[in-house]
């Protein structure tokens, strides 16, 4: 998606504009509908956090919410480890990516069985594989059987915690399973339909193995790369359902804190959740921007395509 | 080596799984069920029959209106933005790309009072306006790819052969972006299947979508049964990657979250 | 500088031998071309040189040491693409600097270097310049320059000018050809323009269906065709057939002396290319023929001619002849080209 949009300019650009009326009729509905829904849903969350819940009776405008929220002591913990989800699962997923993307390009295209298998965490729900990990990491789960069974341990409680654990490995382990296929498939793309043939010209101007992979394959996957985990850092930032299903009670991470107060049956707790669901927004939207910039820096210095 | 590994690691989540929703009875430590059988399947197509299925058909409804509305917008967008450079085509793209990154949760939550009011809680439409907002975008996005590469001379043939334009329509354009139709539509609907938490906060419990009932089984603590679900809910995607590979060349379908 | 020496390379892909048992030598400083119809194998022998594909037998020779097994990047040959495969992420000066910066070579020295290959190639000043901003004569001659600066002993063009327009294309062979003569570097060069290869090299190469069919300067391949295929090749259409007796080549439309053709009676096939062959509209010398059809050409008419059971096609510059006519052909018996027995 997001890289194709180099190719796309150059479609667009030998093509006169045919005026603003033919491109408004046929880009409004799709505008339309985000718009409203979209920008719709966010002001209306803004305005309910900001203190107008009718329901209730509060009508007035307060930064109190926020400040409740931030003033937690607990939201520098949930921040953090959010974060620390986030960044340690797209890091993660990006290193076994890039390795399985070249491992993939040199794997003959005729092993078409493994190509499929690869893409089956795709079309899986993350509440799926977050449930499947339940059953395979719990302490009481098939690994902590089998463990038992090879003597490697001699009672459940023995077994290592790996779902609802301050490291949060089980999160970690479900957000890599199903995010590598994706950023791996992403790279492949650009790198079977230009990498190859530059990684030849690289190879009869005397570039080594390893001089090939950081001069030509990492410059080349980089605009693809840097979308992918974009997009896994910010969808993983975000996400409920696993955090919730393999993370541990206390820190919570945001998205879920989120909804707890959200759902909660005290009333008043809800503009706090909307609020918590905001700065969400924002952190992603601030570590975006930031990701531009500093690809917008490299591609002026000509590190990357 | 790396294609034994690879196979291995994706599957091997499955295997707990599949295991589960065939045993009657097992308990730790056994590494093997006590006693295999269909109980789970039993409960998950008859006792609780019309709930389950019941959930299936809605995450279905849900998802294929999502996703025919979103390629039905989203392809003129998709084509203009292909197609051609205007002023404000940044902006937009722009618009188009903050429901991709920004968590449904947010959306969600801001929209509940307002659809409170206007009395789309809680029900199928007001679930199917929630998921349009991150899966339009997507779709455009893929149609966006799509027509970067495509070459509406074509069409200017067949009108200067005779065509009519809804003619050139259905039998020029249509066929030649087929593929990314497909896709697109893939991802919307995969997209809106597997959702769950803006479909809980809209939907209040009333629009019980496969993931709703799986969640509300986890809580109960059935194993067999939610591995059974489970089952089913992956089931419709894993088809839909099938026929992607089978009626897309084997294309990979790249972009799919 | 180095000279090329290719001996009986047999190269399969997928299976299939696409290049059977390909023998050539370039001698130091030539430049030789290969030339084919798309899908003769020609690239497949230039990546073969360049590294890029091992061939299943044969061997190779660059600078006189042995280079099968050797990777690409240890060779002392370079290949420049039939796309510019410019890397899209780097400036000009970047993209020519490459190759000696992967060598590990001094700050000083890749900017000394770069800014005479800029000079040779006719892009000074283009230095800092993206790519995508480059016209694609440019982004040829870029390509070109990211080869030479290297200096290889061997440098590998594949239809480097396909993609150029006919008047650019000129431009670009011409500064090929004095680049060439100035660095007087072995050049193969891989072409499907039989023009191109006739004007641009010293030796041409004729590969037609992954064999070899004729090798040798232009003037030979041109009028020397070494088979009735060739000849095809170089716009020969007019085949007749005839028999040897006594040292001498008889034909209905020409007798000519063949002395150095072994004596036992056999029939031959010949050839004369169209524009050797005089045409005339009065006397009674030479052959009666009657205009078929005249098409106009620029600088010349392209007529056919019913001559007996053959129609002979005629290039002359002349523009009064139309379908119909009675006219006279001459041909110039050190015209005709016989092929030697086996064709």
């Amino acid at each position: 998606m997001t890289t194709d949009t180099a190719n796309a300019r150059g479609n667009a650009r030998t093509r006169p504009n045919p005026g603003l009326l033919v491109i408004g009729r046929l880009v409004v509905p799709a505008l339309a509908v985000v718009t409203l829904l979209f920008g719709g849903g966010l002001v209306l969350g803004l305005v309910q956090s900001l203190g107008y819940l009718p329901a209730t009776g509060m009508q007035m405008f307060t930064l109190r919410h926020f400040a409740g929220v931030l003033s937690d002591p607990d939201f520098f913990y949930s921040l953090g480890l959010t974060f620390y989800i986030a960044a340690t699962s797209t890091a993660t997923a990006a290193l076994i990516s890039v390795a399985m993307a070249l491992v993939l390009t040199s794997l003959a295209r005729r092993q078409r069985v493994v190509h499929f298998i690869f893409q089956i965490p795709l079309t899986v729900p993350h509440l799926v594989i977050a449930v499947a990990l339940v059953f395979m990491m719990a302490p009481t789960g098939l690994l902590s059987r089998a463990a038992l069974k090879l003597g490697m341990i001699n009672s459940s409680a023995s077994f290592p915690l790996l779902i609802n654990d301050s490291w949060a490995i089980g999160t970690l382990t479900a957000y890599v399973w199903k995010e590598v296929p994706f950023i791996t498939l992403m790279i492949l793309s650009v790198l079977r339909r230009t990498g190859m043939e530059l990684l030849e010209v690289g190879k009869t101007l005397k570039a080594s193995r390893r001089q090939r992979f950081f001069h030509i394959t990492l410059p080349t996957i980089f605009p693809s790369l840097a979308a992918a985990c974009l997009i896994v850092f910010a969808y993983t930032f975000g996400a409920f359902e696993v955090p919730f299903l393999l993370g541990q009670t206390y820190p919570m991470t945001l998205p879920v804190w989120a909804y707890k107060s959200y759902s909660d049956v005290d009333l008043m707790a809800r503009p706090e959740g909307i609020a918590i669901g905001l700065i969400i927004a924002a952190v992603i939207i601030a570590a975006v921007v930031a990701a531009q910039l500093l690809t917008k820096a490299a591609r002026h210095r000509g590190l990357v395509l | 080596m790396v294609a034994a590994g690879v196979i291995v690691v994706v599957l091997l989540p499955f295997v707990p799984l599949v295991m589960w929703s065939l045993s009657d009875r097992w308990f730790y430590p056994e590494l093997w069920p006590r006693q295999w059988g269909l109980r789970a399947w039993q409960y998950v197509f008859s006792t609780a029959g019309t709930q389950i299925l019941g959930g299936l058909w809605q995450s279905v409804g849900v998802a294929a209106t999502v996703s025919c509305i979103s390629v039905g917008i989203g392809m003129p967008a998709g084509r203009a933005l292909g197609l051609f450079d205007f002023r404000g085509k940044d902006l937009v793209a722009v618009v188009l790309i903050l429901p991709v990154i920004v968590p449904p949760l947010c959306v969600a939550m801001g929209l509940h009072l307002w659809f409170i009011i206007i009395g789309l809680a809680g029900s199928f439409l007001g679930v199917v306006l929630v998921h349009l907002t991150f899966c339009l975008p997507y779709a455009v996005f893929v149609m966006w790819g799509i027509f970067s590469n495509y070459d509406p001379a074509y069409e200017e043939q067949a009108r200067s052969l005779g065509a009519p334009a809804w003619k050139v329509l259905v039998r020029v354009t249509l066929p030649l972006t087929f593929p990314g139709i497909i896709v697109a539509g893939l991802f919307a609907f995969l997209l809106s299947w597997s959702q769950y938490l803006s479909t809980l906060i809209i939907g209040g419990g009333k629009v019980a979508t496969l993931p709703i009932l799986l969640f509300a089984l986890m809580g109960s603590g059935d194993r067999p049964v939610a591995a059974a679900v489970s089952i089913v809910f992956v089931a419709p995607a894993m088809l839909a990657l099938l026929f992607s590979a089978r009626y897309l060349g084997g294309r990979s379908i790249t972009g799919v979250r | 500088m180095g000279d090329l020496k290719l001996q009986n390379i047999t190269i399969d892909y997928d299976h299939t031998p696409v290049v059977h048992d390909f023998s050539l030598t370039v001698e130091n400083g030539q430049m030789a071309s290969l030339l084919g119809p798309s899908g003769a194998g020609k690239t497949t022998v230039l990546k073969a040189v360049a590294g890029l594909l091992q061939p299943r037998s044969g061997e190779i020779f660059i600078d006189g040491r042995l280079a099968n097994g050797l990777p690409p990047e240890k060779r002392n040959a370079v290949m420049v693409f039939q796309k510019n495969l410019l890397f899209p992420f780097m400036n000009v000066e970047q993209n020519i600097g490459f190759g000696l910066r992967m060598q590990g070579r001094s700050n000083a020295e890749v900017h000394r270097r770069i800014e005479k290959i800029l000079e040779l190639t006719e892009l000074t000043g283009l230095n800092r310049r993206k790519v995508h901003e480059l016209s694609g004569g440019q982004q040829q001659r870029v390509s070109l320059a990211r080869a030479l600066v290297l200096q290889p002993a061997i440098l590998l063009l594949d239809e480097p000018l396909s993609s150029l327009d006919a008047t650019l294309r000129q431009q670009m062979r011409e500064l090929i050809q004095d680049i060439q003569a100035q660095t007087r570097i072995t050049t193969l060069f891989v072409t499907h323009d039989q023009a191109e290869a006739l004007m641009m090299s010293q030796r041409v190469c004729l590969l037609l269906n992954g064999r070899i069919r004729q090798v040798g300067n232009p003037q030979e391949l041109f009028y020397r065709p070494a088979d009735p295929e060739v000849a095809r090749f170089f716009g020969g259409c007019n085949f007749f057939e005839g028999q040897l007796k006594n040292g001498v080549y008889y034909s209905p439309f020409a007798t000519v002396a063949a002395p150095e053709l072994a004596d036992n009676g056999q029939r031959l096939n010949a050839t004369i290319r169209p524009e050797d062959i005089l045409i005339s509209v009065k006397g009674t010398q030479g052959l009666p023929g009657r205009v078929q059809k005249a098409s106009f050409e620029g600088g010349t008419t392209r007529i056919w001619v019913q001559c007996q059971n053959r129609v002979f096609v005629v290039l002359a510059p002349r523009t009064d002849l139309c379908a119909g006519q009675n006219v006279r052909l001459h041909l110039p018996k050190d015209k005709i080209r016989i092929f030697p027995p086996g064709n």
